[in-house]
């Protein structure tokens, strides 16, 4: 699925003067299966990129198409259908649920689609070395593991694109490393693409495009 | 696992007030509804006059004997009577013109003879199978609704005489005959067959067609005025009916007059507590519909992230919406529980206090039920809805 931003201007971002290769205002297309990073300082719209292209915000001029379908066109059906298999997200804020454990937590996302078994989630919880971490509360975690449980979250749906917004802010290189190799494993496997926004740095990942704001 | 989230951290302080007023309020709904239909049904089936049914004649003073006022009713008084709103129904009492001679003709019972009285009553007001209730010129019986004073006198004459006392059963089986005559002597002979039994009515009750054939053919004056009439009164409405005969000088048995009271008393009062029921369930079901909002306020959320991981917000709309059904379910099966206990008791005081009412289940508190709970059931779906929906 092919991704096209037409002209897209983010109300909050109008007053903002934008360079002439900015995603904003201008038409660009993210084709199926590549790996994007979108790197951009704080405060040039990286997660409202991210809630833009997922539908969660719809204060913005211009169009935006899911191949040749204008997603304002999009109800309740069809947005599902987007959220359960063609595009998953990593939150900015991670969105977890506090009081539940981090168990259920990836049970209650993977129990839509049953992608994976609970015994490959939580070999996917031992090799981010948060295996024991699998019945403590999402409220209790430290926002490093957090984003781990996130991360392993996201990937527990089919998905043509993956959307992070700074998934690795609170990880340490080794941990980001191992968070990347994972993703890399999961969207090659199913020949989906992603973007990954950045404060500035590349992860020492090869990208096969690179977004500006 | 939704459920844990979406219902477990809530405090339930208010949706167990809640549930205890849907519950009083369930729980008295029924009771009275139950009991009001009772009320209402009481006397039926077990008299020929239909329930809210008295015959009524004008009061007989010293100057209707000397002729100085009438005794009988024009058809404008009865015209006017039938416009009164507590009254939904009038008919005249026709009686015989006519010689009629009532006698024994079965070896069973005691052989007796007398001048007899009879009456029409118009079939509407009567409780009987209509089909027993014919008569046709030609026809050789004549059915027939005793008095039941006269099947008492009748054995008072029998066991006086030494002859076995008659029981109803016999009475319906045994022989009787009529005989028709005029002033020139011209006769006609009938059987006769019981079909019932009344306590409201002095006398013997015949067809129409059969008093219309005797009048027409054995008639001794040229009119006959209309002395008593039957009048149907509104339920609950009998203390109305009561007034009017008092204001306009008419008199009934007071027999008739006791159950109407009572009904119109008791009907009534399970009334007024038909309405705080129907205000407390009200009022109960908005506080749980309110309880409702208030926990998808809490769980925004919670509610919001379901949607942004992929799950329907229909999903969602029916978890809350299974969850207060239940909720309210539960209230209901409770209330259904505690009726059927105050049933039983209340059904032996009735019993004791001889006010035998039919101890079955009414299928209108039943009805009312499922009405409450259909209603519930589409208002938490509205607003369950209506909720999921704003986080969208």
């Amino acid at each position: 699925m092919n991704i096209t931003l037409d002209h897209i201007m983010p109300s909050p971002l109008a007053s903002i003067k934008h360079g002439p290769d900015s995603i904003w205002g201008n038409k660009v297309e993210l084709i199926a299966g590549r790996r994007i990073l979108l790197n951009a300082s704080s405060g040039k719209g990286k997660s409202t990129f991210a809630t833009t292209i997922f539908g969660l915000r719809q204060d913005y001029q211009g169009e935006l198409f899911y191949d040749s379908i204008n997603i304002k066109d999009f109800g309740p059906n069809e947005w599902t259908q987007v959220r359960q298999s063609k595009i998953s997200v990593i939150f900015q804020d991670l969105q977890l649920f506090p009081k539940l454990t981090v168990q259920e937590n990836l049970i209650l996302k993977n129990s839509i689609t049953d992608t994976f078994t609970e015994v490959e989630m939580l070999q996917m919880m031992e090799r981010l070395e948060i295996e024991d971490k699998w019945q403590q509360e999402c409220g209790l975690l430290s926002m490093g593991q957090k984003q781990r449980v996130a991360i392993i979250r996201s990937l527990a749906q089919p998905y043509e694109w993956l959307i992070m917004d700074e998934p690795f802010s609170h990880l340490d290189i080794d941990n980001t490393d191992r968070c990347l190799k994972m993703i890399h494993e999961r969207t090659t496997e199913q020949k989906s693409g992603f973007v990954l926004t950045s404060l500035g740095s590349s992860h020492g990942y090869e990208f096969d495009q690179e977004l500006k704001l | 696992m939704l459920t844990k989230l979406l219902f477990k951290n809530q405090d339930r302080k208010q949706l167990i007030i809640a549930m205890i007023g849907s519950f009083l309020g369930i729980t008295f709904l029924i009771t009275s509804i139950h009991y009001l239909i009772k009320v209402n049904e009481f006397g039926e089936g077990t008299e020929i006059l239909g329930p809210n049914t008295i015959i009524v004649q004008k009061k007989v003073t010293t100057s209707t004997t000397f002729g100085m006022s009438k005794s009988d009713f024009s058809q404008k008084e009865i015209d006017n009577l039938l416009a009164m709103t507590f009254i939904t129904d009038i008919k005249p009492i026709l009686t015989n013109n006519f010689n009629l001679w009532f006698e024994t003709s079965d070896k069973r019972i005691p052989e007796f003879k007398t001048n007899l009285f009879i009456q029409t009553i118009d079939e509407s007001f009567l409780k009987i199978d209509s089909k027993k209730w014919q008569w046709e010129k030609g026809d050789k019986s004549v059915p027939i609704i005793l008095p039941r004073d006269f099947i008492v006198m009748l054995n008072t004459f029998a066991a006086s005489s030494g002859f076995a006392q008659v029981s109803d059963e016999l009475a319906m089986k045994a022989g009787f005959k009529f005989m028709i005559s005029d002033e020139d002597n011209n006769k006609e002979w009938f059987d006769v067959h019981i079909v019932g039994f009344t306590s409201e009515v002095s006398a013997v009750l015949v067809p129409a067609s059969f008093m219309e054939y005797g009048n027409m053919n054995f008639r001794l004056e040229d009119e006959k005025k209309i002395t008593q009439i039957m009048i149907s009164g509104k339920e609950s409405e009998f203390g109305l009916v009561e007034q009017m005969l008092t204001e306009n000088g008419l008199e009934t048995r007071e027999s008739q007059m006791i159950v109407g009271r009572l009904k119109s008393m008791v009907g009534t009062l399970f009334f007024v507590v038909l309405c705080i029921s129907i205000i407390a369930v009200f009022l109960s079901g908005l506080v749980l519909i309110q309880y409702m909002q208030l926990l998808m306020s809490k769980n925004a959320y919670e509610v919001r992230t379901l949607l942004r991981i992929g799950y329907h917000p229909d999903n969602v709309i029916r978890r809350f919406f299974i969850y207060f059904v239940k909720v309210f379910g539960i209230v209901m099966g409770m209330g259904m529980v505690t009726f059927l206990i105050f049933k039983h008791f209340l059904d032996k005081m009735f019993k004791e206090g001889g006010l035998h009412i039919d101890t079955g289940i009414t299928y209108w508190s039943m009805g009312a039920l499922l009405l409450a709970l259909a209603l519930f059931t589409l208002s938490s779906f509205l607003t369950a809805k209506k909720g999921i929906y704003k986080e969208y």
